[in-house]
């Protein structure tokens, strides 16, 4: 009897055509959540260092490099390959570089050996080694962040230890 | 072996059957899925704006200061670089090469007169217009007119020899002129909010020390402010076109005896002759004389905040730049405000609409709290500048009541184009959306509204970002949403224009403009490093009055590195 298999509309067919069509509205019309960067890296603090804590970050290990300028405390650890161990500026990590910068001379003579002195004041310097160190200075700010500033133990700004 | 031919049999017997089955039902639904197909690959689209610019709107400082967070910046200037100091002006003549001018107000005025220039730079001089917008009626004003009342105004004052001008007037061409007469004629103008009784406006003068006042004849007890201030020596009324025939000129009681009384449409009528359509010449070199408004604060009176000319145009660059370039205003715009002109947020834009040769109107009824469907009413803008009282006002009062289950619809449909990165389009499902809601509104052509929030505003006023979608939906208009506070022109931080994404809660407020930066101060350093930044927002920048400046109210910087109020 032909007419007996009257058209269904709940036929396996339909059913399976009908459900693909659900899903591909739900795929269409699906709440999508925004897209989320992960967050950068945390943003270091500016600190205030001595002689005796600057001396710590001389990229011994996996440790980041510092060295200061007039006071300014730069992160060179993107240059490690000069500023760090077995590089050719390697006396100036951790250290307040300004003399041997403004000599041009990478000796350790150039360094403060008491670390409990008071800064070096640069006062014999003459114009050229100035401007020796000015444009160190400025080539440091360029490429180099500052992270802190380096003050003489016992200074007022000195932190408490 | 005779398992896989069995197996692959049966599969075979069974797709038979299935298709077997196949019927008119069958063929219909199978044509549904394949239209719906065919739509969704056609009707997909990029998103306005690549999905990671929203993911990180701006960027912080690599360093930050114990006890605060870095500083947050936007995009268009990244740490190393200046903010933006100015609007670039370039001189005619000028060599190609040199770095423009930071400008003045001059300078806006200026290019609005200039009028339009082509992509490439020459003029094709097409002037804005300036429109008063009267209930339901515009009045036209030309630039070169404003222009001779600019020269006559300012004339007349700098015979008179003031140096410091208070402007008490509802928004209006004569505001904009006494303003614009200031930065050429050289006197400091302190715009004060009209509605303020004659007391407050009396001790307002006094502090200011004015030696002038413009304000609306009539509109308050003039003997009241004159005794109070002797060191005043002008004062000019401006008479509503219904006043007109009455005699302004008389000295009020107790004034000190060489108190000069004229009439704004007198002076322009006598004088326009004389005057010119031309700006006067000017050096730009000397510096514009700076402007003041009045933050409202707690205590009645407000709180002058002394912009000087430096603030201002870096605001007025930031707010322009701040738009992506197809969304910038332009000279085929009619940017509305309704929003008081007394408020640096309005004000600035309306100068930068200018500076783009753009149409302004201005409402005289505009304010911070103003009926949204009567104060858009009279003209058809293309930019709309009102407050978040405003807005979340008539949200509530109007929108949301009048939003039935065919608008509800709609605004689903059109809020899942949103949340794909795209404006929806003015088409069936938008016109199902606003069956209800802004039935009432005229803003075929609207397709920006910029909608400010003052930092220590009511809660309530603030909006949700289910709200901005909202209005996104309804009024078929790009939102951006912008916190203003006391001692910054312009705004702090001013959300992404092409920013749709809906979330929960109250919306934040996006990156800093270009003109200033952001950082958080007094956080505890305790739980610094963890979770998000949180403290008082501190702002800083060209654009804030005396280079920064620390705001009651407390902040945090979301994961997307967008400004959030904390409470």
């Amino acid at each position: 009897m032909p007419q007996a298999e009257v058209m269904s509309i709940a036929s396996p067919i339909n059913l399976i055509l009908a459900s693909l069509f659900v899903v591909l509205l739900y795929w269409h019309f699906r709440p999508k959540p925004p897209v989320v960067l992960p967050r950068g890296p945390e943003p270091i603090v500016f600190r205030t260092y001595i002689p005796k804590t600057l001396i710590e970050f001389n990229g011994q290990g996996d440790r980041p490099v510092f060295l200061a300028v007039r006071g300014r405390v730069f992160d060179v650890t993107p240059g490690k390959n000069f500023y760090g161990p077995g590089g050719p500026y390697e006396n100036f990590a951790g250290r307040d570089a300004s003399r041997g910068l403004a000599h041009q001379s990478f000796d350790e003579e150039m360094l403060t050996k008491d670390l409990s002195a008071p800064l070096d004041d640069l006062k014999d310097l003459d114009a050229d080694q100035l401007e020796n160190l000015q444009s160190w200075e400025e080539r440091f700010s360029e490429k180099y962040l500052v992270v802190g500033k380096l003050v003489a133990e016992g200074d007022p700004e000195a932190p408490a230890s | 072996m005779t398992d896989q031919p069995s197996l692959l049999r049966q599969l075979d017997a069974v797709l038979d059957s299935l298709v077997a089955d196949w019927n008119i039902y069958t063929t219909i639904v199978a044509g549904i899925i394949a239209v719906f197909f065919v739509y969704s690959v056609i009707s997909s689209k990029d998103p306005d704006v690549h999905p990671f610019l929203l993911a990180r709107q701006s960027t912080g400082s690599p360093i930050r200061q114990p006890g605060e967070s870095a500083t947050y910046r936007s995009l268009e200037t990244p740490h190393g670089f200046p903010l933006r100091l100015g609007l670039n002006v370039k001189d005619p003549g000028a060599p190609k090469w040199t770095a423009g001018r930071r400008g003045d107000l001059r300078d806006v005025w200026k290019a609005a007169l200039r009028g339009s220039l082509n992509p490439d730079g020459t003029v094709a001089g097409q002037q804005g217009k300036i429109y008063t917008v009267l209930g339901k009626q515009a009045v036209e004003h030309s630039l070169s007119k404003v222009t001779q009342e600019i020269n006559v105004i300012g004339r007349h004052l700098r015979e008179s020899d003031v140096k410091t001008v208070a402007i008490c007037l509802t928004d209006s061409v004569e505001l904009l002129a006494a303003i614009f007469a200031g930065a050429f004629y050289g006197y400091k103008t302190i715009i004060v909010p009209h509605n303020f009784p004659a007391e407050t406006l009396s001790a307002h003068l006094k502090h200011v020390q004015a030696d002038a006042l413009i304000a609306e004849a009539g509109s308050f007890d003039v003997s009241l402010v004159t005794k109070e201030n002797k060191q005043l020596s002008v004062v000019l009324w401006v008479a509503k076109e219904g006043n007109r025939h009455m005699d302004w000129h008389e000295v009020p009681e107790g004034a000190k005896d060489n108190l000069e009384v004229s009439v704004w449409h007198e002076l322009v009528e006598e004088q326009q002759d004389l005057a010119g359509m031309t700006v006067p010449e000017y050096d730009p070199s000397t510096p514009a004389p700076a402007l003041n408004t009045v933050w409202p604060s707690s205590s009645q009176a407000g709180e002058f905040i002394d912009f000087q000319s430096e603030n201002l145009v870096s605001a007025i660059a930031a707010l322009n730049s701040a738009l992506p370039r197809t969304q910038r205003f332009t000279s085929a715009d009619l940017v509305l405000s309704i929003d008081s002109l007394a408020r640096s947020y309005p004000l600035l834009q309306v100068m930068s609409a200018l500076f783009s040769n753009a149409s302004v109107a201005l409402n005289s009824v505009a304010g911070e709290q103003v009926d949204f469907a009567l104060a858009t009413a009279g003209v058809s803008p293309t930019v709309i500048i009102a407050s978040s009282r405003t807005m979340s006002n008539y949200h509530e009062r109007i929108m949301q009541p009048h939003t039935g289950p065919i608008s509800s619809l709609g605004r689903w449909m059109q809020s899942r184009t949103l949340e794909a990165g795209n404006m929806p389009s003015r088409n069936f499902f938008s016109q199902l959306a606003q069956i209800g809601p802004t039935a009432e509104l005229s803003l075929d052509r609207l397709r920006l509204l910029c909608i400010s929030h003052r930092v220590d505003g009511e809660a309530s006023a603030r909006l949700s970002s289910e709200q901005l979608t909202d209005l996104r939906v309804f009024t078929g208009a790009r939102v951006v949403y912008a916190l203003t506070g006391p001692g910054v022109a312009g705004a702090i931080a001013q959300t992404n224009v092409f920013d749709y994404r809906c979330c929960t809660g109250q919306s934040h407020f996006g990156a800093p403009l270009s003109s200033t930066e952001i950082t958080l101060t007094g956080m505890s350093e305790a739980n610094a490093s963890d979770g998000l930044p949180e403290g008082q927002i501190t702002v800083s920048g060209p654009a804030v009055v005396n280079g920064k400046t620390t705001l009651s109210s407390r902040g945090r910087i979301s994961n997307d590195n967008t400004l959030e109020l904390s409470s």
